[in-house]
This record gives structure tokens, sequence and C-alpha cells, in this order.
């Protein structure tokens, strides 16, 4: 099978890729071969949907505001100013 | 008077941004509302206590999760009983995830819902929770992750590769069982 290595290469380098910490050049690689293979965009894009529903899933918390209120007064009572 | 001290200023402009952080990280960690307010309020009164360890133009919100994990680690999941360490064969008994193309529509994606989705996230085992929340949820490079955690980079990558897979394993065979996704065809 031609470009396995590549195939290879790349999802391994997938997660760091996804995350944004590869340089630039090996980043640049990565994204090559995700444009010219079907099966590892296929790949690629689920994870990268995952980790995008993931994320949304999660953030959506706030800290509610009467504990921000009770902590800012509890700072504000140990301030010795 | 509301005057306030440089000091309590400082601390303010550094940690109040981070409140939401420590609460969704906090919620994640104990998995129950009223204990996550405790260990954000405890967290935040010892970094009150602790503000002169802090070196200004640091990672502020590395040294906020480092010092609500140390109080999680030491005092809420010991309460809990719960297990300390990672049971290597235990996370190595992880299904097979069926084929992305069995998925072809993106039924999965139209269907799962966050509720869900952070379920399957508290199901997990703590080791692997925390550094989901941290990398996949918060955005944490894996060197803060590394410094919060107190490990090497390697082991936050390799932890995170395995949480990753459990927890994708989890939703999909949900999604099978619910017949959104098709399971691997043999052969
Ligand atoms: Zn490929």
């Amino acid at each position: 099978m031609s470009g396995s290595t590549g195939c290879r290469e790349a999802i391994a380098l997938l997660e760091d890729w996804l995350k944004a910490e590869l340089t630039p050049e090996v980043a640049e690689q990565v994204r090559a071969h995700f444009d010219r293979c079907r099966p590892c965009f296929r790949h690629a894009e689920f994870e990268r949907r995952f980790l995008a529903e993931l994320e949304a899933a999660g953030r959506g918390d706030r800290c509610p505001e009467r504990l921000r209120a009770e902590l800012l007064r509890e700072i504000r009572g140990a301030d010795p100013a | 008077m509301t005057e306030i001290g440089a000091r309590t200023r400082d601390f303010e402009t550094a940690v109040l941004p981070h409140l939401d952080l420590l609460y969704r990280v906090a919620r994640r960690y104990t998995r129950d509302t009223p204990r996550a307010e405790d260990l954000v309020q405890e967290t935040v009164l010892k970094a009150l206590a602790h503000w002169d360890s802090f070196r200004p133009g640091s990672n502020a919100r590395a040294w906020l999760l480092t010092i609500l994990r140390n109080t999680f680690v030491s005092g809420y999941r010991k309460a809990r009983r719960e297990a300390v360490s990672l049971d290597p064969e235990a996370l190595d008994r992880v299904s097979t995830r069926p084929e992305v193309a069995a998925d072809p529509s993106g039924e999965f994606f139209a269907r799962i819902t966050d509720e869900r989705i952070l379920a399957a996230v508290e199901a997990l085992p703590h080791d692997f929770r925390e550094v989901v929340v941290l990398s996949d949820i918060e955005g944490m490079s894996y060197a803060e992750i590394a410094q919060v955690l107190g490990v090497p980079v390697g082991t936050v990558k390799s932890r995170l590769f395995r949480a990753r897979q459990r927890l994708q394993a989890e939703l999909l065979d949900y999604a099978v069982s619910m017949g959104w996704v098709r399971p691997r065809v043999a052969g």
C-alpha cells in the first residue's frame, strides 16, 4: 500500500497536531498528509469533532455568583489595609 | 471604606479571572456540587495565605490548579476512599471502538448530548478524568498539566491518549446501543 509510512506517522502525530503542540513545519506536513489522504482525513476529522464536542460540553459551567461574592468578602475581610 | 491594599488587589487581579476554571475543575474532581464549592473556597483561601510564594508573572492558573489538586488529593479524595493509583491492567481493558466509517452521516455528533459526554467523563477513573478535563476541556498545554500533576510530559501524553480512548469507547458503545452508529463489521 503506497504512502503507508506517511499514514502511520500522521496518525502517530495526530494527538499532538490537534493540541497544536507540533513545530509549524511538522504541523504543516501532517496537515498536508490529511489533505491528500481520505482515510486519515476522516480519522483526524472524527478526533477533531470529538474534542470540540468534549470542550463544548465541559465549558458551560460558571462559578455561581453567590460563591464568587462570598469569596470576595473573605478575600477583602482578610485585607489588613 | 472600600479601599483595599495593593497585596489584596494584586491577588484579586491574578486569581478572580480563574474562578470559573477552578469551579469547573472542582466539579469534575469531586463530582458533587456542594463539595466542589467547598474545594474552590478552600483553594482560594489557601492561595491567599500563600500569596507571597507566588512569583509575579508566572502561570497563575497552573499555580491555582496545583493548590486545588493538592487540596483534593489530601482531603476530599481520601475521604471517599478513591483508589490513589492507576491499575494499568484495568486501563488496558478498553473495548475496541467502532470504525469511524460506520458513522458516515455523522449521527454520533448529531445525537450525543453534553450531559451524556459529561457523565462519561465523570465515570473515568480520577487520573484519566483529570487529564481529559485539564487538556481537552480547559485547553491546558502538556507542559502546564505536567506542572500541575508533578509528572513528566510523557506521562501526561500517554495518560491522555488512554483516557480519550476509554472515553470514546464508552460513548461509541452507547451510540451503538442506541442504534446511531453500526458496530464494526468483522473482516
Ligand atoms: Zn493517510
